[in-house]
């Protein structure tokens, strides 16, 4: 896998960009460049600031301070909206609706045609490998089954940028495995992907990681690079290593 | 059984209402205005009814009448002739008209007067206080003299029949309460179900705007809610026989407008609501001001004057006056002006207000 693969602009530019809920900081100044066409992983445990970030990114919630662009837009990204897509934490699909029926939604509200639509709800569904579930209720499907779901509710416009909120969560391995073949075959062909995990040992399949802890950003570096830096054998103790430096720093 | 394990699970219960500081306010506020909201409006006594008094009579016996319709429940007004009477009683400027003609003395000598009432009668309540009052009054003036045997009160009715009944009266507001109920209740339901599911989140990664996310849904509610007014519509038709004068298309269209609005105040109630508990929670906060004070089951007369005024801010006063003057008076847009527009600020007011709000709750 090639570490920085040759970029056309960034996807996402962060510059100091912060968020404060009351008393707590969810990120502080958290600058980052994630190329295009790159997989990148936002790592942390939870409560770390990843889905804050994906947040701003998407102009759901607005900076405390600090700017962004995204997809060379800044933030609230409006117009490039259509070239993003998003899978939250929670598989966020109607239940009470097909998978077909899901689809469709998101095809309308995304400005596809009706056409393009069919013709893309068949290639995701196959892609995805649930094309025989198409036109059962998601209420009837399996926890993973509604994952791979939300996924092509998030790939049928064929967006350039993926923003996907820890899409392994919960999946079994087998899943887990069957999702990231799909990243990979997806960045084959161009896209960016940028997946939020707390489970360190994603992060050796990204080509680029950044370590988020209680909203700060400890590192953003290839996974060897950072392995390399601390002196540590595997992503899990290189997180605890920065930890514990960012500890010693801050007292 | 073990009872230590059922009062657990009432601990448990007693706890999460403690934790849910709405509920419990729910729980102590609701009864109390219940019985203050029917206490002040299910008793009361109709009053200060809007009636012209037309007294043409050569001889005293009117006059003497005319001062013992006393008490609240008319307020008297003078009208110049018997066309001006009609005439503001079919615009909804009175109620009734009382007239005594100008032989109304002589007659009565001759045990043969009668007292012209013209009236509008899609109010039955209203009918009956207006002829009530004069009865009384006339009971009064000629005590012990036996003349109240020896006159008698010719109905003209302007709108409505001596047919019409209480059924005929309540039910155009019976259709817009359940449009009401039925529209806010589940626009509240849909976004706080799409707020707790992430799915508003989920939405507005879209290029999807506030307002369109708004529309999208008055859309499909209103045609729930016409479906259903039709229905309930043609059952009252059908089994109960209501009477119907006017255009149907005319209420259907007022239905729809009112629909509108009420989804709107529903997802700006959604903001207020964390679940579906919560949102269930604002069904009689909207049932009891509109099922007392809009004239939907009791005329307005019959609430305290001083809680009057509280019926203008209450939609479905607006709607059900509409419903009722086009399919009891026949009434057109055009007389129904004041109604379409109130409706239309209260749409637009809701729907914008909606917008504005949903959007921090994604």
């Amino acid at each position: 896998m090639a570490d920085v693969p040759a970029t056309v602009g960034p996807a996402i530019e962060s510059r100091d960009l912060s968020k404060r809920f009351g008393q707590v900081e969810a990120l502080q100044g958290m600058t980052l460049v994630v190329p295009s066409g790159v997989t990148f992983g936002l790592l942390g445990p939870n409560g770390a600031g990843k889905t804050t970030a994906i947040r701003l990114w998407l102009g759901l919630t607005t900076p405390s301070s600090g700017s962004a662009r995204v997809l060379g837009e800044e933030i609230p990204p409006r117009s490039v909206l259509p070239r993003i897509g998003y899978m939250p934490q929670d598989p966020a699909i109607y239940t009470d609706l097909t998978v077909g029926e899901n689809l469709g939604l998101f095809g309308r509200l995304v400005g596809l045609e009706e056409p393009t639509i069919r013709r893309r709800t068949d290639a995701v569904l196959k892609f995805m490998d649930i094309a025989k579930r198409r036109d059962d209720l998601v209420s009837t499907l399996s926890g993973g089954m509604k994952r791979r779901t939300s996924l092509a509710a998030a790939l049928l416009h064929n967006p350039d940028l993926l923003l996907l909120d820890e899409p392994t969560v919960g999946v079994d391995p087998e899943l887990r495995a069957s999702f990231w073949s799909f990243f990979h075959r997806l960045t084959e062909r161009g896209k960016t992907i940028l997946i939020t995990t707390h489970y360190m040992e994603e992060a050796s399949r990204c080509d680029l990681v950044a370590l988020l802890h209680r909203g700060r950003m400890l590192a953003c570096d290839t996974p060897t690079a950072i392995k390399e830096r601390t002196g540590s054998a595997n992503l899990d103790d290189a997180f605890l290593s920065l930890v514990r430096s960012a500890q010693v720093g801050i007292s | 059984m073990n009872g230590r394990r059922v009062l657990a699970i009432s601990r448990k219960s007693l706890s999460q209402f403690r934790h849910d500081r709405r509920t419990l306010g729910f729980v102590v506020g609701m009864p109390l205005l219940m019985i203050i909201a029917f206490g002040y409006t299910f008793g009361g006594q109709v009053s200060h009814v809007r009636t012209l008094l037309l007294n043409e009579d050569a001889g005293p016996m009117a006059g003497r009448l005319v001062a013992n319709l006393t008490g609240d429940t008319l307020d008297l007004v003078d009208v110049a002739d018997s066309n001006a009477a009609r005439d503001e009683i079919r615009v909804g400027g009175a109620w009734a008209a009382i007239v005594f003609p100008a032989d109304f003395s002589t007659q009565l000598a001759l045990r043969n007067a009668t007292i012209e009432v013209l009236i509008d009668g899609t109010s039955p309540p209203i009918v009956a206080a207006v002829l009530g009052s004069v009865r009384a009054a006339a009971e009064r003036t000629f005590a012990g003299a036996g003349g109240a045997g020896a006159m008698s009160l010719d109905l003209d009715y302007v709108y409505g029949s001596d047919e019409t009944r209480f059924i005929d009266s309540f039910a155009p507001g019976i259709v817009g309460l359940a449009v009401l109920l039925a529209t806010t209740v589940f626009s509240v339901i849909i976004i706080v179900r799409e707020k707790t599911g992430g799915m508003l989140e989920r939405l507005f990664a879209t290029p999807l705007r506030p307002i369109e996310l708004v529309l999208g849904h008055a859309i499909a509610l209103s045609i729930l809610a016409l479906a259903q007014s039709a229905i309930v519509l043609t059952a009252a038709i059908l089994l109960f026989h209501i009477q119907v004068v006017g255009s149907i298309v005319l209420a259907f269209g007022i239905l729809l407008l009112f629909a509108i609005g009420n989804q709107g105040l529903g997802m700006m109630l959604s903001a207020a609501a964390k679940n579906e508990l919560q949102a269930i929670q604002f069904i009689p906060a909207i049932l009891f001001p509109s099922l007392l004070l809009t004239g939907v089951f009791f005329p307005l007369e019959a609430i305290p004057q001083e809680f009057r005024g509280l019926s203008a801010v209450v939609p479905l006063t607006y709607a059900g006056d509409a419903l009722r003057s086009v399919m009891l008076r026949g009434w057109g847009v055009a007389d129904i002006g004041w109604d379409i527009a109130a409706l239309l600020i209260y749409a637009g007011l809701m729907l914008l207000g909606a917008a504005a709000l949903i959007r921090r709750q994604a």
